[in-house]
């Protein structure tokens, strides 16, 4: 078939469409009073249940570190303290990102304004990665002093080797959680489930743009 | 444009051209509800954006950008507008004649685009707008412009997307 015969038919599927389809006047200006869109209310409840339980465990989590600021442990204050504000970075980005998302201006050009929404979403995995990097302080926040003088050496080897195991893990996560391991068989692991899957969509979208961006470069 | 748009003059241009909101939504949307969705939420956009149109471009440069911006990037969206919470009850977009989408006076045409719908369903996202907009007999002036590419460019991909699209419907 010829690619003018198929531009043809699109045509007439064109017109046919002016006169079988019809805006609903009520229902198109209800839409256009809802000036405002809010950006919790456009979440998931799951999502927004997360976000929201975040921020009252950091409040709380602050809340205590304060109040017994004198009275803990050092070991204790410290775990909590770096988790606190690793929390609270995690909270800080992924509430920054999803801003830049609301107040994206749909109205520019598509391969660009795609390329940014790809990049931004795809930079969630900032989020992840950063917390991740409290996996150590679980291990440490319980050590006390009376651990610390009277643990004995097999306590002591374990505790050191769980710390470290921890420590190498969050490491070696924060460093590989990049959309240059999408394939790999952990990342696909770790990222699996629908939550994660416009993640994975914005990677494969960027891709694209990547690719478009580079042909036009040679062009 | 003044900052207060009338609602009146957006229907108009908004009835004018339903038909890209239309195609659009059917190249993205899976289903039936996500294509409402996705024509809910175009026209959402199309009104926040109304009082920023600039007049450099035409109406349809303009729809064609955020509609398929939105449909693009439906992968992103938390949560669809609630069909089933007031006042988003009724479908913005509706037939004249309920069966009129279903309209089999020419089964030929309707298995044509039928195989056209699924053409542009095995193409990447940013080539299924670009493959909907040479359909629609856009120059590669207002193509460029629509997707942020060069006119050389646009015309390099049309080309290997139309062989594509041949060696397709060759096959049938």
């Amino acid at each position: 078939m010829e690619l003018q015969a198929l531009q043809q038919t699109w045509s007439r599927y064109e017109e046919k469409l002016e006169q079988v389809l019809r805006i609903n006047h009520q229902q198109a200006a209800d839409i256009a009073q809802l000036k405002s869109h809010s950006l919790l209310g456009s979440m998931r409840p799951i999502k927004l249940f997360t976000l929201v339980a975040g921020v009252v465990w950091v409040l709380l989590l602050n809340a205590l570190l304060i109040a017994g600021f004198s009275t803990f442990h050092p070991f204790f204050l410290v775990s909590m303290g770096i988790q606190s504000l690793l929390t609270t970075i995690a909270i800080f980005v992924y509430l920054y990102q999803l801003v830049l998302l609301q107040r994206m201006d749909l109205t520019q050009p598509i391969v660009s304004v795609q390329a940014k929404i790809a990049r931004l979403q795809t930079s969630t995995l900032w989020v992840t990665r950063i917390l991740f990097l409290q996996l150590p302080v679980w291990t440490t926040f319980y050590l006390n002093d009376a651990m610390i003088a009277q643990g004995s050496t097999g306590l002591w080897i374990f505790q050191i080797g769980i710390t470290f195991l921890f420590l190498v893990a969050a490491l070696w996560l924060f460093v590989n959680i990049r959309i240059e391991n999408k394939e790999k068989r952990w990342f696909r692991l770790l990222f699996q489930g629908k939550e994660w899957t416009p993640l994975m969509q914005a990677m494969s979208l960027l891709e694209e743009v990547d690719s478009l961006t580079r042909e036009a470069q040679k062009s | 444009m003044n900052n207060s748009p009338s609602p009146e003059a957006f229907l108009s241009v908004l009835d004018a051209h339903k038909g890209i909101l239309y195609k659009v939504a059917r190249a993205y949307g899976k289903t039936e509800q996500d294509r409402q969705d996705l024509i809910q939420e175009m026209t959402l956009q199309l009104w926040r954006s109304f009082p920023r149109y600039d007049s450099h471009y035409r109406y349809s440069t303009w729809i064609y950008r955020i509609a398929l911006n939105v449909a693009i990037s439906s992968y992103r969206k938390e949560k669809h507008l609630d069909s089933k919470t007031e006042p988003f009850s009724k479908h913005i977009l509706e037939y004249v004649d309920s069966k009129a989408g279903q309209d089999n006076e020419n089964a030929e045409k309707e298995e044509q685009l039928a195989q056209l719908y699924a053409f542009l369903d095995e193409l990447r996202e940013l080539d299924r707008a670009l493959m909907l907009l040479y359909l629609d007999q856009k120059s590669h002036k207002e193509m460029a412009a629509i997707m942020g590419l060069s006119e050389s460019h646009v015309g390099t991909k049309i080309n290997r997307i139309k062989t594509a699209l041949r060696k397709k419907f060759n096959q049938k």
